[in-house]
């Protein structure tokens, strides 16, 4: 009897426990998903209302901090240094280039100078050469027809020697006198001698004076060759001048380019020492961003707003970015913000020229 | 390390639905191993349960459709029992009882509300037959449905067996198609590799078969079931299935048995049915969690497998949804998954149009609408779902009436 009573006990405890066990259990859960529903609710509206928000707004921009280690501002960077450098080149290249150009005019006028001076010395010489030519044939005939006559002597000069050496043997004259009387005949012998080289002479000079010789036709060749150098200088002035023209285009072309360069945001990112703030606007947003207009950073990404600076810059160049909220790629510009507070560079957005619901 | 988490589960869960469904087709087409054997000359007594509760004239409908059945008369008896109807819903049965005298219709009514599970305990009070049809009261069904049924189970390790359920209003508009393609993608493909280890997760309560011997061992349960002290009267069918695997026996869809129902052609109901649906496959999880090591000991793996991932599937999905949303809001967005889902819907809609000519679906693109259905159901009503599991409330044909708590019994029956 005892022992089912101390059995009964423990069951009707339990059957009591159990619901209140329960029932503590369900209010707790029911607490729990009122609260977890509530905040599902809010949530969600929260999300649509953000979602609409950032469909509707068109003040908003998107603050990027660049720095010199990213991509883009490596990239550029490396553009940057490689555009320097080739425009350095083509400097170098062109000042070589007109060097030389000056070097060649001023050959080419030594040449051209050359030239006329050389013709007139040819045109001398030949009207020399067609006025001796001439006298030198008269004396020339005039020089045979001597030697024809002291030949007709010269068989007389064997006679007297002759005659010498009878004289000798006759003792007539003395062997002194002989030998004085000879050497005259072959003073005599040797003038003989002489003019007919002279002669010979006479001819060879008659013939270059009055025909065409090698040394004239090397005349000629200097005066082609010389006038040949001349048409190749000017060739290659030509070209180098050509050469200067288009590196002279290129040199302006990249001073061009540079100076583009430095009107970027990524020129001012890796350029400068202190940190420059900017922010991506896109397309839709356009008529809020303008130089001078306020910039506005918002709590929640879109109430409680104050104003942090202001747009300094306006950088032309197309960007892409990605939607802050949507997640798609966007088309639109940078901006540069003057911020008085630095902590708004890294917002998710912050908004231009007014605050985006008034407070 | 959340979000890598996140995807990295989903990847999975991904990638086991796409074996999945790869594996289905494969069985489907080329192992005869993967359906059971059926054996027309088994012949049990059956009784047809069909709970009922404000079906109106429908309640007659289905009881005509199944007086058309083909099996043998004298072997089958249909047992509709009402769950205080406030509408002619009790009226219609009994002249259903009257009109169809080709078959033996026996009728009830509960004393008070009591829900569908309780209300099949209590029709089961009147049943004697060797094997147990539960079918819902809106439901039209074919003439070689409880033929079917019966020849799957002379296969002695089958515990239950259900039967495809088609959809009676595909045309009705884009929510009944997109159900459409849901219902016969679910019974065609996703169920096949269960069929093939015998081993489905949930059989529709919509034609449900079950040995009598094995749903009087499940009856106290089902009786009993409570959360925290709240009787549980929805999700009778899945915890049925549940625990016909957990006693050993095979569970199996027969395709060829089959049946149509009318869907839901409006959200709101919809999102409740749905809604009722996520709850039963939440407290299921719970179940098979708090019950894990035994799942893991005695169940095929496959068994484990789907009792785990297909819950889990369902809070997954409000993880991915959170964060796609949070990540990339305009992902699904895009051409690629519209393109994606348009393209699913037109291979399903020409695979319906020619093997289920009664189900073609006008306008399969309607299916794109699914993505935008796929992304409330899974952000609202896994959330609705997991914060109201003591609700009771079934939903989609309350009118007027008061729930009780009752266990209620069987009251008046001719």
């Amino acid at each position: 009897m005892a022992t089912q009573v101390v059995k009964k006990v423990p069951e009707a405890k339990a059957s009591v426990i159990q619901p209140m066990l329960y029932k503590s259990v369900v209010t707790v859960y029911r607490i729990f998903a009122i609260v977890t529903l509530y905040l599902v609710l809010a949530g969600v509206l929260a999300y649509g209302f953000v979602m609409g928000f950032y469909a509707l707004n068109t003040s908003w921009a998107a603050p990027i901090i660049l720095s010199p280690a990213d991509d883009k501002s490596l990239d550029f960077t490396e553009k940057l240094v490689t555009s320097r450098q080739t425009l350095e080149d083509l400097n170098v290249d062109k000042k070589k280039l007109e060097d030389g150009v000056a070097e060649m005019n001023k050959h080419r006028a030594a040449l051209e100078a050359l030239e006329p001076e050389l013709r007139t010395a040819i045109v001398r010489e030949k009207q020399h050469d067609q006025a001796t030519g001439p006298e030198l044939e008269e004396l020339d005939k005039q020089k045979q027809a001597d030697n024809v006559k002291t030949q007709a002597v010269m068989a007389q000069v064997k006679e007297v020697e002759a005659e010498i050496d009878k004289d000798l043997a006759a003792g007539l004259i003395t062997k002194g006198d002989a030998a004085t009387q000879r050497a005259a005949l072959n003073q005599v012998q040797s003038a003989y001698t002489d003019s007919k080289i002279g002669e010979v002479l006479l001819t060879d000079n008659i013939l270059e004076k009055t025909t065409t010789d090698t040394k004239s036709l090397d005349v000629l060749d200097k005066q082609a060759e010389l006038i040949s150098e001349i048409a190749q200088l000017d060739i290659a002035v030509g070209v180098a001048q050509k050469q200067i023209y288009e590196e002279t285009k290129q040199i302006a072309s990249l001073k061009q380019a540079l100076a583009t360069a430095k009107q970027t945001p990524y020129y001012l990112s890796v350029s400068g020492n202190n940190a420059v703030n900017f922010a991506f606007v896109p397309y839709d947003n356009q008529n809020s961003a303008a130089v001078g207009s306020a910039v506005y950073d918002c709590y929640l990404n879109m109430v409680l707003c104050r104003k942090v600076g202001t747009v300094k810059q306006i950088f032309a160049g197309e960007e892409h970015a990605i939607h802050p909220i949507f997640r798609t790629d966007i088309r639109g510009f940078l901006i540069q913000m003057q911020l008085d507070h630095a902590e708004s560079a890294k917002s998710k957005t912050v908004f231009l020229n007014r605050k985006p619901l008034f407070f | 390390m959340a979000p890598v988490l996140v995807w990295l589960i989903l990847f999975l869960c991904l990638l086991i639905s796409l074996v999945k469904y790869t594996l289905a087709l494969i069985l489907k087409w080329s192992v005869p191993g993967a359906r059971v054997e059926k054996d027309y000359t088994y012949q049990p007594t059956v009784s047809v349960l069909m709970p009922c509760f404000n079906e109106g004239k429908t309640v007659y409908e289905t009881i005509e459709s199944i007086s058309n059945s083909n099996y043998p008369n004298e072997k089958f008896e249909v047992i509709a029992q009402d769950d205080c109807s406030v509408d002619d819903s009790y009226e219609w049965m009994l002249k259903a009882q009257r009109d169809f005298s080709n078959i033996r219709v026996r009728v009830g009514r509960n004393t008070v509300n009591s829900g569908k599970a309780r209300t099949v305990c209590n029709a089961l009070q009147l049943s004697t037959a060797e094997l147990i049809i539960s079918i819902d009261s809106d439901c039209i069904f074919h003439t070689d449905a409880i033929r079917e049924l019966a020849a799957c189970f002379s296969e002695p390790k089958i515990g239950s067996v259900g039967g495809r359920v088609g959809v009676r209003n595909p045309n009705e508009n884009a929510i009944t198609a997109i159900q459409t393609f849901i219902y016969y993608a679910a019974f065609q493909l996703y169920k096949v590799p269960e069929n093939w280890t015998r081993s489905v997760g949930c059989i529709s309560g919509c034609l449900f078969a079950i040995r009598r011997e094995l749903l009087l061992e499940i009856e106290p349960k089902i009786r009993s079931r409570h959360w925290f002290g709240i009787p549980v009267n929805q999700g009778e069918d899945r915890f049925l299935t549940h625990q016909t695997l957990l006693r050993g026996y095979g569970t199996y869809i027969n395709n060829d048995a089959l049946c149509w129902t009318t869907v839901p052609s409006t959200l709101p109901d919809l999102f409740k049915q749905q809604l009722r649906w996520k709850r039963s496959i939440v407290r299921d999880l719970f179940y098979t969690l708090r019950t894990l090591p035994q799942h893991v000991w005695t169940l095929h793996p496959n068994t484990v497998l789907t009792l785990v991932l297909t819950p889990l599937g369902a809070l997954l999905g409000l993880l991915v949804v959170i964060t796609m949303m949070s990540g990339n809001p305009m992902e699904m967005a895009g051409p690629g998954p519209l393109i994606g889902y348009l393209a699913i819907a037109a291979i399903l809609g020409w695979v319906i149009r020619k093997y289920s000519t009664r189900e073609a679906v006008n306008n399969p693109l309607a299916f794109g609408a699914y993505l935008a259905w796929s992304v409330v159901s899974s952000l609202f009503l896994t959330t609705l779902a997991l914060c109201t599991l003591d609700s009771r409330d079934w939903g989609t044909r309350v009118k007027e009436q008061e729930v009780s708590d009752g266990d209620a019994s069987r009251q008046e029956s001719t």
